[in-house]
């Protein structure tokens, strides 16, 4: 993901992953939600390329024991 | 008027016989029909399950039967918390029609406390979106100044607690529904650690990032509160079995000895007004003069804390309501499904970046608490805004500053220090270790002695 998509380029993707998402965005909000969605994704930017492949999300898997291992 | 008494003094009045849990309700449910017309804080009002309640509470003290402070208590529930055969709607014209058959364990508890269930609250739809006009309900307004926003998603909440209705209701907090809408209508919100009260029966905005609290009147109201409503549920997968202090027991134990850190870069941005900054720096001298140590510290980008928030509040609303988004969008209001389709947009790297983010802003913000009993920020940049100029409160440029301590879990209240030159309500933030709500209620209580805020009345 590039961080700073042309305008152009930033709406082609959207619609595509609208598209993708079986979301039918009516085009009288598309301007608001496509101002919605250059925010977000800026915001998105912040959080790659920080992580290398030792840092684990917070909800790695947990295995639970049935019955806390009474049996 | 009773409803003006703490929580504590309308059970001290209840057991002296000098009140009743019917006169109580009744004073609310008239308080409630005199001013809620202009505040639309509530979408329902349950008077028969209130009455109900109420002689209840009255007959079972009467028999010897105490169940405790919150015995006889009015108070009123955001609509997204499940009640058994009384309708819950989410604010939402897509579950307009919907009556659970089994309450919330929130709602079961309060209930069992001895509560007096008034009614239904006023939320942002789904807990998300608003304030909203085209919404089956109209959206509450702050009591404070009525062309002014209640912050949401708790906006009921706020309103009806605020407008003096009622002493306690239930929010529900993911990104700061609790804490916004208590520090823009000057009540007391706390958003317990997660894990630390049930979600179960409370419809989800946020699996991860979902808590449970209440906005009260009183630092003393949302401790005896929190009293009823922490403990273990296992069938909650998220709820922690943790032992629960007596909440009440270290309250009025001043702050003398006790580290504040202050994440100053948090609340530094340029978009701060000077009032609320004045509010801070004015609590912070309070707190030194009996005897705190409170020093600056610092924390990670604020800017990193909101967007893990943000990415992660939206994958996962999105797939809550992915199949309504697909085939009744429409039926959502405008702004709810302006914000909810945004999920369709992260990607499955978004979504895991911002969990590899949680882990390390979480074990930033427990080095911190490390050093510090408690953390001192602000909840709001600013004071409530008006009607014309809303915000989206998860949208980078938020004045509200309330979803780091969502991202990592710990405790944070909001609680009133004063007031504008306006006359809106300003806030500061308080944020503990894990399941140290106690303390965070300590340093709470405190606050609202030196800032007097306990004298600040609501304009008739």
């Amino acid at each position: 993901m590039s961080s700073s998509p042309t305008p152009e380029a930033l709406a082609a993707e959207f619609d595509a992953l609208m598209q993708r998402a079986g979301i039918l965005v009516p085009p009288a909000r598309r301007t608001t939600v496509l101002a919605g969605y250059a925010d977000m994704r800026a915001q998105i930017a912040l959080l790659h390329g920080r992580y290398s492949h030792q840092n684990e999300p917070s909800n790695v898997f947990r295995m639970d024991i049935p019955d806390g291992g009474k049996k | 008027m009773t409803l003006d008494m703490s929580i504590a003094h309308m059970g001290e009045a209840l057991r002296a016989g000098t009140t009743t849990a019917r006169a109580l309700a009744s004073d609310a449910l008239a308080r409630i029909d005199a001013r809620d017309a202009a505040l639309n804080a509530f979408v329902l009002l349950t008077p028969d399950r209130a009455l109900e309640d109420a002689e209840r509470a009255d007959a079972e003290l009467a028999a010897g039967r105490d169940r405790g402070p919150f015995h006889g208590i009015p108070y009123a529930l955001k609509d997204i918390y499940d009640t058994a055969h009384i309708r819950t709607t989410c604010h939402s014209r897509l579950r307009l029609h919907n009556v659970p058959s089994a309450d919330s364990v929130v709602a079961e508890r309060l209930r069992d406390a001895g509560g007096v269930l008034l009614g239904k609250l006023a939320t942002h739809e789904f807990a998300l979106g608003g304030p909203s006009f085209d919404l089956p309900f109209p959206p509450a307004r702050n009591p404070w100044n009525r062309d002014h926003i209640t912050g949401g998603s708790s906006s009921g909440s706020g309103a009806a607690v605020a407008a003096r209705m009622v002493r306690m209701a239930m929010g529900s907090d993911t990104g700061g529904s609790i804490r916004g809408p208590a520090a823009w209508c000057g009540t007391v919100g706390i958003k317990p650690t997660y894990g630390r009260v049930s979600r179960r029966g409370v419809f989800p905005l946020s699996w991860t990032l979902d808590h449970c609290g209440p906005l009260t009147r009183s630092v003393e109201d949302a401790a005896i509160t929190l009293q009823v409503l922490a403990g273990h549920d296992p069938q909650d997968a998220a709820s922690a079995d943790v032992p629960v202090p007596d909440y009440r027991a270290t309250l009025q134990d001043g702050v003398a000895g006790l580290r504040i850190g202050v994440p100053r870069a948090f609340f530094m941005r340029d978009t701060a007004t000077a009032e609320v900054l004045d509010g801070i720096e004015r609590t912070i001298a309070q707190l030194r003069a009996v005897g705190a140590v409170v020093e600056d510290i610092e924390l990670p980008d604020y800017a990193l804390f909101a967007a893990a928030g943000r990415v992660i509040m939206m994958a996962e609303a999105f797939a809550i309501h992915q199949a309504d988004m697909q085939s009744r969008l429409l039926e959502f209001g405008e702004i709810t499904a302006n914000r909810f389709v945004l999920g369709a947009a992260i990607t499955a790297a978004d979504y895991i970046n911002a969990l590899r983010a949680r882990r390390e802003l979480t074990d930033a913000v427990n080095a911190a608490l490390g050093r510090y009993d408690v953390l001192l920020t602000a909840t709001a940049l600013s004071t409530a805004p008006r009607f014309d100029t809303p915000v989206d409160g998860v949208a980078s440029n938020s004045p509200i500053q309330t979803m780091p301590f969502n991202v990592t879990g710990h405790p944070a209240m909001s609680q009133p220090v004063g007031l504008s030159a306006d006359g809106l309500p300003i806030a500061v933030q308080l944020v503990g270790r894990p399941f140290d709500e106690a303390t965070v209620f300590r340093v709470g209580r405190t606050i609202e002695i030196l800032s007097g805020w306990e004298n600040v009345t609501l304009p008739a």
